[in-house]
């Protein structure tokens, strides 16, 4: 059994917890020694530098700091490093390849693995000698030699991708040695979780003073109030220890929040090699962090630098959109709308206007419109798809100007949808402004539909503008006979909502026109058929829940699923030994549904991604919400 | 087996390329210095002999890991000059009433008669036992010349008790002896030789060598400790902690132009000084630092080196502890206690990110 636990997953990120008292431990800072003041440490080495005689036969030991009342749970509340290679990885190959095979042999044999640090150099990745490592419970790696690919963007991606390729997810990567505080949000979302103070005690002659970027001279550098810097000598140590907590403090915190991609896209221009990293990885390996960032969530999304536009989480939402979202097209309109800066945008005073001016054109026009929202960085939002992550929870900073970039992988996803639509369809392209101009050019180029431009003269929230709009939809929809086309927009969403979520087909099945809906925004909406509650949806993450006899339905179509050893569930967790199989589409936080021989038996919440879960042999993987009521 | 052969070749390689550029002269360079006898503060006369050099380095084996000595050596030794000048020596510096130690050095090992033949042994022992001043004469050697034979030609030319034969044992662990230093010889053969002089009436003085490569500096004090407590308790009454510095021309010397060595710190000297003179307070412990306070040799932070290099110095001399507990403050103590700490964990691995 492993000691650690993830209980969030955030891209490569985690927070680990001890796994039995669910302790948080990472990603956290270790204390080369007992430290004065515990707070914001997760551990740390009790051991005495230097030794002398009296204990000369102590391990060189780790100490978790878990709760006084939780001690006797947990699985163990101490961690050794039994002993190290004898030669540093640098050194001549073959000197360090045998004794890097006898150093694992030896490891292999211990007892207890989980309790024990095992060190890895970073040049062993690939060894079959490491593999072996990992088929046991080995709970804890000290990485070996990372700092020396720091400076190597194309090194340090590769590094990383083949490591966490073949860890489970619930083993911590202890990162040892002096590293600046500024770069602990990059490197905890690479997946380190553990570093330690020893920077901080760095602070002799050459020494620092540190603030949260910057390391200064001790003798030149901005003044500090803290209380470590009013005493008198000043207390370098104490400040210093302090800095590092903190920027760890923010670190977890943003992890927890789900902000941790947009502290990273903040924090990586305090280093050049770091930020073409980030761009390396954003550009080769996007999807070893998309399909392990959650898809439900309700943090903001601060979209500022041009590192957003490959933002995981936005990554997966333009998949999704381009995979799983299936257009009305029996719709013979489809809009075009700028987005709003308020979200959703169905609240921002332009779409209210939008709205306004469509409804001016005949009462019943909404329901043979396709809306579109085009947008920057997500590119394309369908109406019925405003109220969820991330669309409704994105900001950026408006210039009105759009990159190649930007332009290129909004035509692409706009294409790929307009395309589905028969030829007879209409497009009315109410936007306004050159990044908008150049994307519809794209369009008449490449699409046979027709293409009425409404606000090409002014912006659209003009006057003339508005009333272009509302003609042209009256003289194109008296074509048309609307009773037809009966689908409530409110049923659109939740279908939408539902293939977004569950998989393509998903919310045919489960929303008809015969659904009633309870509860108005700001409440959650209340889904009956039949006088009977199927489902809920989330008016704070725009997000379904639905119960397992209901999932039973969409059994066949849908993703989310994991495959579970017993008829029923006991108790409120899915641990990893009952795990069959889990679906490799499955993000952190996913509303998945446990099955049995075809049966949906419970709905949970994922803890980590299918991918992970797959690895994980031991902890749990999912909190039951709901179980199939068993009949006695 | 007692090297590792992977180790050996990559020694021996370095080892070739560097011999073939050494310079040699064929003086006997020697001085006089301060120095603790037994009976108390003297004189040492210390005279480096040039002979061929250690058998050991000349070897297939490549020699020390950590040992460019050789290069000083002579290819062709000339031993009538040798006897001639070490008589002159010999009459020019030892005088008046002072108490003398003589340290017979060869930068390998004097009872090796491939570098001191037997005869040339002979008459430097009957040469030196005309000197009443001389009550101490220490002869450096590795353990397999330390022979029956060998001690009696000693034995049967001067006053044996006088002797001091100084065995550079570097460390008792042998996997640091071999996988490390490529010693050659194991513990075992260390203590043998230690029981055949001992045996004999004559003294043994051990040297430990504080962190060779890839022993962190933290290790390294353990190390140190232990080897001093096996040695201790073998009976011998005298150590030398050799700290350890950069020869030229080594596999240290390369690992050290890669960045992956650091020379030790005179904090962990003090303290590895400190807990083995408190626990073995009989014991003789001398602390010899070569090229002190530079980047080649022990450091600190280059401004508190100075004041800690004479306290040690004063220690090996007095042979007090309690000159040890001198408060030196300097604030590269955090820095050191850090380096023992990332040193050990990150396996020599040290690359600061800031």
């Amino acid at each position: 059994m492993r000691f650690f636990q993830p209980l969030s997953q955030y891209g490569l990120a985690r927070t680990l917890a001890e796994t039995r008292t669910r302790t948080h431990l990472s990603p956290g800072i270790i204390g080369i020694e007992e430290p004065e003041n515990p707070d914001g440490y997760s551990a740390f080495f009790d051991v005495m530098l230097p030794s002398n005689y009296s204990n000369l036969d102590d391990p060189f030991r780790l100490i978790w700091r878990i709760p006084e009342e939780k001690k006797v749970k947990a699985l163990s509340t101490e961690f050794n490093v039994p002993f190290q290679p004898f030669y540093p990885p640098s050194n001549d190959t073959e000197l360090f390849e045998n004794d890097f095979e006898s150093y694992t042999s030896r490891f292999l044999e211990l007892e207890d693995i989980y309790k024990h640090i095992y060190s890895l150099p970073i040049n062993s990745i690939e060894s079959s000698s490491f593999d072996l490592v990992l088929k046991t419970d080995v709970s804890l790696i000290a990485l070996i030699g990372l700092n020396r690919v720091f400076n190597n963007q194309r090194k340090l991606s590769e590094t990383i991708v083949a490591l966490k390729d073949k860890l489970s997810p619930d083993i911590g990567i202890y990162l040892p040695g002096p590293i600046s505080p500024a770069y602990f949000s990059f490197l905890v979302y690479m997946g380190i979780d553990f570093f330690d103070n020893s920077l901080a005690y760095k602070i002799s002659k050459k020494g620092y003073f540190i603030l949260e970027d910057i390391l200064y001279s001790p003798n030149y550098h901005p003044k500090c109030y803290c209380q470590y810097c009013s005493e008198k000598p000043i207390n370098l140590l104490g400040h210093n220890e302090q800095i590092i907590k903190n920027e760890m403090s923010k670190v977890r915190f943003a992890l927890e929040e789900g902000t941790l991609r947009e502290l990273v896209e903040k924090d990586i221009h305090r280093s050049v090699t770091f930020a073409a990293t980030l761009k390396h990885f954003d550009k080769n390996y996007s999807k070893i962090f998309s399909q392990r960032i959650p898809v439900i969530s309700s943090s903001k999304l601060k979209c500022i630098g041009e590192e957003a536009l490959y933002n995981p989480s936005i990554l997966e939402f333009r998949e999704r959109i381009r995979t799983r979202f299936q257009p009305s097209i029996e719709n013979k309109i489809i809009l075009l709308l700028p987005c709003s800066a308020r979200k959703p945008y169905s609240f921002s005073r332009s779409h209210i206007q939008f709205r306004n001016a469509i409804r001016r054109s005949g009462k019943r026009v909404f329901s043979i419109i396709s809306e579109i929202i085009v947008t920057s960085p997500l590119s394309v939002v369908p109406r019925e798809l405003e109220n969820i992550y991330p669309a409704k929870f994105y900001d950026i900073p408006v210039a009105g100007t759009w990159s190649d970039e930007e332009i290129s992988i909004t035509s692409d996803l706009l294409l790929s949808i307009l395309k589905q639509y028969p030829k007879d369809t209409v497009i009315i392209n109410h936007m306004h402004g050159h990044g908008y101009h150049q994307i519809v050019d794209v369009l008449k180029e490449k699409l046979p539909l027709t293409i009425i431009d409404t606000a090409s003269e002014n912006s659209p929230s003009n006057y003339e503008s508005l009333n272009n709009l509302t003609q042209t939809l009256s003289k194109i929809s008296e074509k048309f006979d609307m009773s037809s086309y009966s689908l409530s927009p409110k049923i659109k969403t939740l279908q939408a909502t539902a293939d977004y979520q569950f998989g393509e087909g998903t919310g045919k099945i489960l929303f008809s026109k015969d659904i009633k809906i309870k509860g108005r925004y700001p409440k959650d909406q209340q889904i009956f058929r039949e006088k009977k509650h199927i489902a809920t949806l989330s008016s704070r993450t725009g997000f379904l829940s639905i119960s397992p006899d209901i999932a039973q339905e969409i059994i066949e179509k849908s993703r989310n699923k994991l495959e579970f050893g017993a008829e029923y569930i006991s108790g409120s967790n899915i641990y990893a030994p009952g795990l069959i199989a889990a679906d490799n589409t499955i993000h952190p936080n996913d509303e998945i549904f446990i099955i049995n021989e075809n049966r949906v038996i419970g709905t949970a919440r994922a803890f980590v991604s299918g991918e992970d879960m797959n690895k994980m042999t031991s902890g749990s993987l999912a909190e039951v919400k709901k179980k199939l009521k068993v009949k006695k | 087996m007692k090297i590792n052969p992977i180790l050996s070749s990559i020694v021996k390689q370095i080892r070739e390329k560097s011999l073939e550029e050494r310079e040699h002269s064929r003086r006997i360079v020697n001085w006089v210095e301060d120095h603790r006898l037994a009976s108390g503060i003297g004189k040492a006369l210390v005279l480096i002999l040039p002979t061929r050099g250690c058998s050991w380095a000349l070897s297939k084996s490549g020699g020390c890991s950590i040992c460019g000595y050789i290069y000083d050596n002579p290819q062709q030794p000339d031993y009538n000059i040798m006897i001639t000048s070490f008589k002159e020596i010999l009459e020019q510096k030892i005088e008046g009433n002072q108490k003398f130690s003589l340290k017979l050095f060869t930068s390998g090992s004097f009872l090796d008669p491939k570098e001191v033949p037997l005869e040339i042994q002979k008459q430097m022992m009957i040469e030196a036992a005309k000197y009443d001043q001389i009550e101490e004469i220490v002869l450096e050697s590795r353990p397999e010349y330390v022979t029956e034979s060998i001690l009696n030609n000693i034995a049967e030319n001067i006053d044996i008790n006088k002797i001091e034969i100084a065995i550079g044992l570097e460390s008792a662990n042998n996997n640091i002896l071999k996988n490390s230093i490529n010693k050659g010889f194991f513990w075992e053969d260390f203590v043998k030789a230690v029981n055949r002089i001992h045996d004999k009436g004559a003294k043994v003085k051990a040297y430990l060598l504080f962190k060779p490569p890839f022993i962190s500096e933290y290790d390294s004090i353990r190390d140190i400790l232990e080897s001093s407590s096996k040695i201790a308790e073998l009976g011998v009454k005298t150590i030398s902690i050799n700290a350890m510095s950069i020869h030229r021309g080594t596999f240290l010397s390369d690992l050290f132009e890669k960045e992956m060595y650091r020379t030790p710190w005179l904090w962990s000297l003090i303290h590895v000084c400190k807990e083995i003179k408190r626990k073995y307070s009989d014991i003789r412990l001398i602390c010899d630092v070569v090229a002190g306070g530079s980047e080649r040799g022990a450091h600190n932070c280059g401004e508190c080196d100075k004041e800690i290099l004479s306290i040690i110095k004063q220690f090996t001399l007095d042979q007090d502890a309690i000159i040890l507990d001198k408060t030196v403050k300097c604030s590269c103590i955090e820095d050191w206690k850090s380096f023992l700490f990332s040193e050990k964990i990150t396996i020599s691995e040290l690359l600061d990110i800031y």
